[in-house]
């Protein structure tokens, strides 16, 4: 019994792409302790890093940038920069498994494109960790007796988080990439965190650098990853949404223009002198 | 047509030399010391539709390139090949299609979920119609025994089970050529002799092609028609498989542990080898005599304290092939 | 032999282990260096943009670094076993300590020896003689404060592996309990009030690994120094009982182990 195969087409790739990031979310779920660490750790990072900001905007120093921001706000900032960060799956080590191991040249044999598949598994897996980790945080927001922000900001907090966080599996994804050509990806790895507490804002808003270092950080994917997201919670503002969605979704663009051209390389690269 | 065709391939590899320590770290970042290891050096050969063929040889001899270039993930230096009328490196994609592949040593299905759910996502990477691989799903969950733990997490599974679901695995989109590599690999006997049953009794049914590489001899004797051996980059042997068995397999090796210092047998087509005291091996060419009677005659002589019978190691056996071949 | 030169001879053998690979040491050693030194960074710009927190300036959080990192390199080289403990004890690899005729709690610790805690002490030291604003004649008090922190890190690590003798998961939880006791020794006491407080001075005893000693050094008074010594021993009480009781359980076969 043969079948009628229909030919490939963008459709097709779509759907398997699809089925890849409902077997990525169902994964995170099945291994629901390892979520449930995942969730832990981010309550801990909080209960630690609300106790540091709390007491350094109380305290209202005159003359430092803590003079004029208004309370539990840096808070409320690293709570979603947070929650984007420990959504993003570690694809860095399963490229780097795949390709080191030469696990992924039976993933070649299949007709469809093997990172789109890959990505889109990791973004499965994100969606789970970004579903916890939302219900922790607010758990943790309403227990904790804060100022609620405006449901208009958690509306911007949820699309611009959405897709930073993708942002931050591209990025990933970039840093695994390395693996055709080096034999650890950790090193491109935590280039790629640091860059994220540097130029991302992971622990503070980049609003408060001096200006031309945080025009330049506004410049780079990695404030596309954490920074428009965190900030609305402090100041919603409809006009930096729409900027942050412009600006997130030119990232989005770019960076998976960039892994395609690295993906062709590195697999052309596989396929003449096969597994390193 | 054939289905496989290769014709003078050859495929030369060339890596760096990593050096030690940091000052090999550093010179080898910058001036890189390229050596050359040629793989396969020209070889040639067809496969029929319908055909079961094992494709063995001792490690590094350069049957893993082969089958990688075949299946289209390494490109060759040079020579020819073509896979169901397709060039296998630049037709990757149209050919996944029409290929089925089972990697003994790597899984394809998702660990924490039910080798269903991995079905279901592979429906959809070959963009199949729900209905007909729902029964094509039935027809091979029956055959190969799936249904008690189809459901259950693949992790939970034991190895001879999660070899069912790969094999099935690669089977549901109805390939018309199948690539085993190592598929018995791990397994305990009783699932290895389902595996193998499986497999010859599907390709039979569905005529389907089967390559397949394997260290143990059993694979080859019970799932192949045909048997090439590639050493040293070369094919030394292609042959039916029974007339390989006849010439080369038809051995045993009998191993016997006394409490003598060493047992003494003289028989026809017995042949003593060199072993530790207390420890007699023997080489038995089973068209001549008979192992029982090997057994039989050692017991008689008292104080037997452990026996051991075994195929001899593949290495063995090719290596005596390309020595006779040379 | 006594106990002691048993112990010097594994732990000198764990570290020429780790030193075998020179390559890896010194990227793993260098790696740690450039990872402390940016968590530095980020705090010369915290505190360039916010001065102090809480009555800690700059130099009392470089005092706080440099002590946690002293500790982690301290443990990481000499006790660096107690790291992977819970993994050890969940593979089954006691049994061939058990058949040995010494303690085994001291050779589980003498096991491993960390390549980049030698990163953390070069930085931790360059932050102690510089930034921590430090007397030489400190170095008494320090020697001892960093005495009584190290023994409460490494006797806490213990105790978290000690889980593994009661429940499986405490395979990948031992290390998150190290990671978050860690977590909470970065940041300066200050912040740490109502359940956080209570939080680092037990479970997660980062007021015993860093903030006594901090308080040792700034304000050193005799309750200070009780406080920092009682402490450490009480940590280290609990933490050779739970072993021991742990121990028992394993040799009565009550443990699951061997779960790889």
């Amino acid at each position: 019994m043969r079948f009628m195969r229909r030919r490939s087409d963008f459709p097709r790739t779509a759907d398997a792409a699809l089925a890849a990031f409902g077997i990525g979310l169902r994964q995170a779920f099945a291994a629901w302790p390892v979520l449930m660490g995942r969730a832990l750790f981010y309550l801990v990072v909080m209960a630690i890093l609300a106790a540091l900001w709390d007491k350094v905007t109380a305290a209202h120093l005159p003359g430092t940038l803590a003079a004029h921001l208004p309370e539990g706000a840096l808070t409320l900032y690293v709570g979603v920069t947070e929650w984007i960060t420990l959504s993003v799956s570690a694809i860095h080590l399963r490229l780097e498994d795949d390709i080191r191991s030469g696990a992924l040249e039976p993933q070649l044999l299949r007709p469809k494109p093997y990172l789109a598949q890959r990505i889109s598994e990791s973004l499965g897996g994100a969606a789970a960790r970004l579903i916890v980790l939302a219900i922790a945080g607010i758990a943790l927001l309403v227990l904790s007796g804060r100022p609620q922000p405006p449901l208009l900001a958690f509306m911007y907090v949820a699309v611009l988080g959405v897709l930073g966080c993708a942002i931050g599996v591209l990025l990933f994804t970039f840093a695994g990439l390395s693996a055709f050509w080096i034999r650890r990806v950790l090193p491109p790895y935590l280039i790629v965190q640091k860059l994220t507490f540097l130029l991302g804002g992971l622990f503070a808003p980049i609003s408060l650098y001096p200006r031309w270092l945080f025009r330049f950080a506004l410049a780079t994917p990695f404030a596309a990853h954490t920074f428009f997201a965190g900030v609305q919670i402090i100041a919603p503002s409809e006009r930096f949404f729409f900027f942050g969605i412009g600006l997130e979704v030119l990232w989005i663009i770019a960076l998976s223009a960039l892994i395609a051209l690295l993906w062709r390389r590195g697999l052309a690269r596989l396929l003449r002198e096969g597994s390193p | 047509m054939p289905v496989v065709s290769v014709r003078d391939l050859r495929k030369t590899y060339r890596y760096a030399r990593r050096r030690r320590g940091l000052r090999g770290l550093l010179t080898g970042a910058f001036a890189p010391e390229i050596q050359q290891v040629e793989a396969v050096k020209a070889i040639s050969f067809e496969i029929e539709a319908g055909e079961r063929v094992a494709i063995i040889g001792p490690n590094g001899a350069g049957k893993s390139t082969t089958l990688k270039i075949l299946s289209g993930i390494l490109e060759p230096s040079s020579g020819e090949a073509r896979v169901l009328g397709l060039v296998p490196w630049r037709e990757r994609i149209r050919l996944a299609y029409r290929i089925g592949v089972v990697f003994g040593q790597r899984t394809q299905l998702w660990p924490e979920l039910s080798a269903r759910d991995s079905f279901a996502l592979l429906r959809r990477v070959y963009d199949q119609e729900t209905e007909a691989f729902a029964s094509r799903l039935a027809h091979l969950s029956g055959r190969f025994g799936l249904a008690e733990f189809i459901d259950q997490p693949v992790q939970r599974l034991s190895l001879g089970q999660r070899m069912r679901c790969e094999i099935v695995a690669s089977l549901l989109h109805a390939p018309e050529l199948l690539f085993l590599d190592e598929p018995t690999i791990g397994l305990d006997i009783t699932a290895k002799a389902i595996i193998r049953d499986v497999i010859r009794e599907q390709a039979r049914e569905e005529g389907e092609t089967v390559v397949l590489t394997s260290h143990d001899t059993r694979d080859i004797e019970l799932v192949c028609d045909r048997v090439i051996v590639i050493n040293d980059g070369r094919i030394v042997v292609d042959e039916p498989t029974e007339q390989l068995r006849r010439q080369f397999l038809a051995r045993k090796l009998v191993t016997l542990r006394s409490a003598a210092p060493a047992i003494a047998l003289s028989l026809p087509g017995v042949t003593r080898r060199e072993s530790e005291p207390h420890t007699s091996m023997f080489d038995v060419d089973t068209r001549v005599a008979r192992v029982e009677e090997v057994i039989s005659k050692a017991l008689a002589q008292g104080g037997i304290e452990d026996i051991t019978i075994e195929d001899p190691p593949m290495e063995e056996v090719v290596r005596e092939i390309y020595a006779a071949t040379k | 032999m006594s106990a002691l030169t048993v112990y010097a001879a594994s732990i000198a053998h764990a570290i020429r282990t780790s030193l075998r690979d020179r390559t890896n040491f010194l990227l793993q050693a260098l790696g740690m260096v450039l990872n402390d030194g940016f968590f530095l960074v980020l705090w010369f710009l915290f505190f360039a943009g916010f001065r102090e927190v809480g009555g800690w300036g700059r130099s009392d959080v470089a005092l706080l670094l440099g002590i946690i990192m002293i500790v982690v390199a301290i443990s990481g080289v000499f006790f660096g076993g107690y790291r992977d403990m819970a993994a050890t004890i969940l593979k089954g690899e006691l049994d061939s300590l058990l058949t040995q005729p010494k303690w085994v709690l001291p050779r589980l610790i003498a096991r491993e020896s960390i390549p980049s805690a030698w990163g953390d002490l070069v930085v931790g030291l360059i932050l102690l003689s510089t930034t921590a604003h430090l007397a030489i004649v400190q170095l008494p008090l320090a020697l001892i404060a960093l005495v009584c922190g190290l023994t409460v890190y490494v006797a806490s690590g213990t105790l978290y592996a000690s889980l593994a003798f009661w429940f499986a998961g405490a395979r990948s939880f031992a290390r998150d309990l190290t990671d978050f006791m860690l977590l909470f020794s970065s940041y300066p006491g200050s912040i740490y009030s109502g359940a956080t407080r209570v939080i680092a001075y037990s479970i997660l005893p980062a007021g015993f690994v860093v903030l006594t000693p901090v308080k040792l050094l700034r304000t050193p008074d005799a309750e200070t120094l009780a406080l920092a010594i009682s402490a450490s021993t009480i940590y280290f009480t609990l933490a050779v009982c739970a072993f021991h009781f742990g121990l028992r359980r394993y040799r009565r076969g009550d443990v699951n182990a061997s779960l790889a």
